[in-house]
């Protein structure tokens, strides 16, 4: 068994899970934050993505002894305490970056990190190249990529160059 | 059809009400739920593609630890389980008539829940263990000891289908299921006779899977108190899995509560039972706890319903100048091994002859067993690939024949007033303006400048080609459904049978009902998945949601409004015909009494009402349609080929797609992207590849099964047509199967017109990178010997 002690959306959590425990199963099964998604085996869909000391990791591929003394925010946490969304997801509700949904919590948790963390402006070839490692079967991505693209837009400053808001083509 | 001045939000890009649950993390997917004292399932599948079971010994896996149980065919047997009632065969009156050989009832394939006699596909569940964790009854399954007599296996339609192949059941004296004529042959050998020309081709649309992003899963508990079952499992349609997981059980549906709230994907693949449903139910009670099974990917790939897989050849005669004259078809449909649904090939030989006035045409439909994963229908079941069949056909006569391929559809095409039109197989096109698709796919697809991109492309040494498809597809589906439509204290309640898996039910059935009753949109709340709650109800699949919801709905508006005219008239003591309803508010004529819904519904709540009006303000209505729409489309698309590598690029990708009235255009045109994403998929890269050396299924991951990517598709072009269908008071076709309905031939053609330097190779789907640099090392190969 482990120890392990992790800050998860802003709170401690201490609990003894055993060593091979990985973190999205602690996340999902031990502490019932059932936002994060699990869609294969292998760490290729991305279903679980969450942060990790700032970085976006898969969950399903991180030990929770991994994350001891580490903070993780989740889905869960993305949103200020009085509910107020993160652009990203507003941004996703307004543009329809979701069908069904299952993909949507590690999608949002990716794009984030893009949008946090990328030195450059993005462009649509650099979102895509760079959310290569999260699929969805249902939005065939074009309004998710709309959808990183206006709240990196918007982040720039550069209103202009959002796209309009529940656009259609 | 109702009038266009009642629509305040119908048509309108309403962002969903579904979202916010699921962008914060608070969804309610099958596996998120839990329930105190629960236990786990895990299925010992078969190594083998066809096996004789000749014993199977738990005893090691019983001695491992948490292990609690393992059942296998022979336990399910002795508690009187009955196979999947899967009821394959389509029979709205619509539907074509398909039957055995011989004019035979089909013969299906009992699929019990495991089997005792043999194993008839790689990964077929043979028994399951049960234990106190996850991993324990894993674990457990490994110690399962089965011994298994191997047997010959076929995988493939065409080695099936042989006299000599291995048999898969014993009651049918071949593996063909499914062995039916439609049309009129001796007028068609006629026509073909006559013809100045004739084309014809032989392709196999091969075999994918929906891959749902959300693996299969389901949680039962039995109440010993109550005698009921309650089941957590995502699918498309929560009524049928009562009725269906009632009638394996053996029990009265009313003990069977099944919850669907949060679906991760379905694509038609979730449609139908799955044995483990059955099985944690009938655990549950055996061992007095909750039991839940969750599918891992890999399980996923083995056992989720597969779709397509047809072998199509094609013949078509021309006259001299062009004019289609008659079509002949034979179609070859691979069920697996056991039969689910013969949709794919029923919902295809509708449409053999497309969006062309062919008047002559015949179909051999065929449909045989095979030692392989059960097919089903998958995401515009039947009509990708008949399309398909078709659109390459016409590419192929004007290249053969020196036909400009546009011109040759212009002229062939159905014309808006030949509408309703009549097909050669008897289907009924409800409405459609083809001609303009065609012309307005080509200007928004900028068609004119492909010449010069060509000639850029070509000065990098790439090869641009540019696709082009015609499409027509059929919505029927389920024909019954039922809407209860109840005011509440400040809200109106639909409670429907439909089972979004994405598509916005929540979102566009309410904008329906608040245009319908003259209430602002934020006060509808759409009710799904609780079969305590949702009594009767199609499911959704085969594009039927909308126009069904929108249907009764609209029907149950009536009701709901004539009741509460008669309740205010009773109440204010006046005659019916002085109550008037208009925009949300009743009124009584002559006087300044005005009730919105929400304070006349509390009168209805009062004692001392005649019977008529008891009950409270709600109503429930059912309504049943069985007939068709066409929805129709076409699409454009341009796909640069590098030579050196075979690799693929899609450049542009352009649609145009009737869907009738579209209710939500955001919702639409998102339902666009995802259905050209999957057929983009099926056309490039997907398939559940077999070994033929082993018969073992080569896909077990997202490694091996190639999906579409962020960085393998463009962004898309997506405009709506909304010629509005006759059949239906809104004028509802369809939005969710057009997209994938064009995207097989319009990405084959692409690619074709790319290799027009290299002989138009026919390259079957998915058409790889491998495939295509072969094509052309054969094509130099060939030129450089001759």
């Amino acid at each position: 068994m482990q120890h392990v002690t992790i800050t998860i959306n802003g709170t401690k959590v201490s609990c003894d899970v055993p060593d091979e425990t990985l973190l999205v199963t602690l996340l999902r099964e031990h502490l019932n934050l059932t936002g994060t998604h699990v869609g294969c085996d292998t760490t290729q869909c991305g279903c679980c993505v969450v942060h990790l000391n700032g970085k976006s990791v898969k969950s399903c591929t991180v030990l929770a002894a991994q994350a001891q003394d580490g903070e993780v925010t989740t889905v869960e946490g993305l949103a200020q305490k009085d509910g107020t969304l993160h652009p990203m997801q507003e941004a996703f509700h307004q543009l329809h970056a979701l069908q069904c949904g299952y993909c949507t919590p590690g999608m949002i948790m990716a794009a984030v990190n893009l949008v946090d963390t990328y030195p450059e402006p993005l462009t649509e070839e650099i979102v895509r190249e760079q959310m290569e490692g999260n699929l969805c079967r249902c939005t065939g991505y074009h309004n998710i990529v709309k959808a990183i693209l206006a709240v990196a837009a918007a982040k720039q400053g550069d209103a202009d160059k959002r796209p309009a808001l529940a656009g259609v083509e | 059809m109702l009038a266009e001045q009642i629509f305040k939000s119908v048509g309108k890009p309403v962002p969903r009400n579904e979202d916010q649950r699921l962008i914060t993390g608070k969804g309610r997917f099958s596996d998120d739920f839990s329930l105190p004292g629960q236990i786990w399932a895990a299925m010992v599948r078969s190594p083998h593609p066809h096996a004789r079971i000749v014993s199977i010994d738990k005893t090691e896996a019983l001695k491992m630890p948490g292990v609690l149980a393992v059942y296998t065919g022979a336990d399910c047997r002795n508690d009187g389980l009955k196979a999947i009632p899967h009821n394959p065969v389509p029979s709205t009156k619509y539907d074509v008539k398909l039957r055995g050989p011989g004019d035979t009832e089909v013969f299906a394939g009992p699929n019990v829940l495991l089997p005792e006699d043999k194993a008839r596909h790689v990964g077929e569940a043979v028994a399951m263990v049960v234990a106190e964790t996850l991993e324990q009854a894993q674990s457990g399954a490994e110690q399962v000891a089965i011994d298994y007599e191997v047997l010959p296996w076929v995988a493939n339609s065409e080695e099936a289908a042989k006299p000599d192949a291995p048999r898969l059941w014993d009651e049918i004296p071949s593996n063909l299921l499914v062995d039916s004529f439609f049309g009129d042959e001796a007028a068609t050998a006629k026509a073909f006779a006559a013809a100045a020309h004739v084309v014809t081709m032989k392709s196999h649309v091969g075999r994918v899977t929906g891959v749902p992003l959300e693996p299969r899963a389901a949680l039962a508990h039995f109440d010993p108190a109550t005698q009921r079952y309650t089941i957590y499992a995502g699918s498309g349609g929560a009524v049928r899995q009562k009725q269906e997981l009632a009638a394996v059980l053996g029990i009265d549906p009313k003990n069977v509560r099944v919850l669907s709230f949060d679906v991760g994907g379905n694509f038609g693949t979730r449609n139908r039972s799955f044995v483990e449903f059955g099985l944690v139910m009938w655990a549950s009670k055996k061992l007095g706890r909750p039991v839940k099974f969750r599918a891992e990917r890999s399980e996923a790939f083995l056992t989720d319903y597969q779709g397509r897989d047809l072998v199509t050849e094609v013949s078509l005669a021309l006259d001299k100048d062009g004019r289609f004259l008659a079509m002949r078809a034979s179609n070859l449909s691979n069920v697996g091994a056991r039969c689910v649904s013969l949709s794919p090939l029923s919902k295809g030989s509708g449409l053999i002859t497309g969006s062309y006035n062919i008047p002559i045409a015949t179909l051999h439909a065929r449909a045989v067993f095979s030692n392989t994963m059960p097919t089903q229908a998958y995401r515009s079941s039947g009509r990708p690939e008949v399309t398909y069949a078709i659109e390459r056909l016409v590419d192929k006569a004007a290249r053969e024949l020196g036909f400009d391929r546009f011109e040759l559809r212009r002229r062939n095409l159905v014309h808006a007033e030949q509408m309703p039109y009549t097909n050669a197989v008897g289907s009924i096109y409800d409405s459609g303006e083809y001609e303009k698709n065609m012309a307005r796919a080509l200007e928004i697809g900028d068609a004119a400048g492909f010449a010069a991109r060509r000639a850029e492309a070509k000065s990098r040494g790439k090869l641009l080609g540019l696709g082009f498809a015609n499409y027509v597809e059929s919505s029927i589906g389920s024909p019954k459904e039922r809407a209860d439509l109840i005011v509440r204290k400040d809200l109106i309640e639909i409670v429907i049978g439909t089972q979004p898996a994405g598509q916005g039910h929540e979102t566009s059935f309410a904008q329906v009902t608040a245009d319908l009753l003259g209430v602002p949109f934020e006060q509808v709340k759409i009710t799904l998945g609780d079969t305590d709650i949702v009594t009767a109800g199609g499911g959704t699949h085969s594009g039927r949601s909308m126009r069904h919801a929108s249907t009764v709905i609209a029907l149950g508006s009536v009701d709901l409004i004539a009741k509460g005219k008669a309740l205010l008239a009773h109440l204010e003591n006046v005659p019916l015909d002085k109550v008037e309803f208009e925009d949300g508010v009743f009124r009584v004529a002559g006087s300044n009494r005005a009730l919105s819904w929400f304070e006349l519904s509390p009168l209805a709540d009062q004692g001392g009402l005649p019977v008529e009006l008891q009950g409270g303000l709600r109503v429930r209505r059912d309504n049943e349609m069985h007939t068709p729409v066409y929805p129709n489309g076409a699409c454009l698309c341009e796909i640069e080929v590098d030579p050196e590598t075979g690799a693929t690029d899609i450049k542009r990708y352009t649609s145009i797609d009737d869907v009738g009235r579209c209710i939500n255009p955001l919702i639409v045109h998102g339902q666009t992207h995802g259905a050209i994403a999957q057929g983009v998929g099926q056309a490039l890269w997907e398939e559940c590849a077999i070994d033929p050396a082993s018969g073992q299924p080569l896909m077990g991951s997202f490694m091996d099964y190639g999906m579409p990517r962020f960085d393998n598709l463009p962004s898309f072009k997506s405009e709506i047509a909304e010629v509005l269908s006759p059949t239906n008071p809104f004028g509802v076709k369809a939005g969710g199967e057009g997209g994938t309905t064009g995207a097989l031939a319009v990405i084959t053609s692409a690619i074709d017109d790319a290799l027009s330097d290299y002989g138009h190779p026919h390259i079957d789907m998915p058409i790889t990178p491998i495939k295509i640099w072969n094509a052309i090392q054969d094509y130099k190969n060939h030129h450089k010997a001759t």
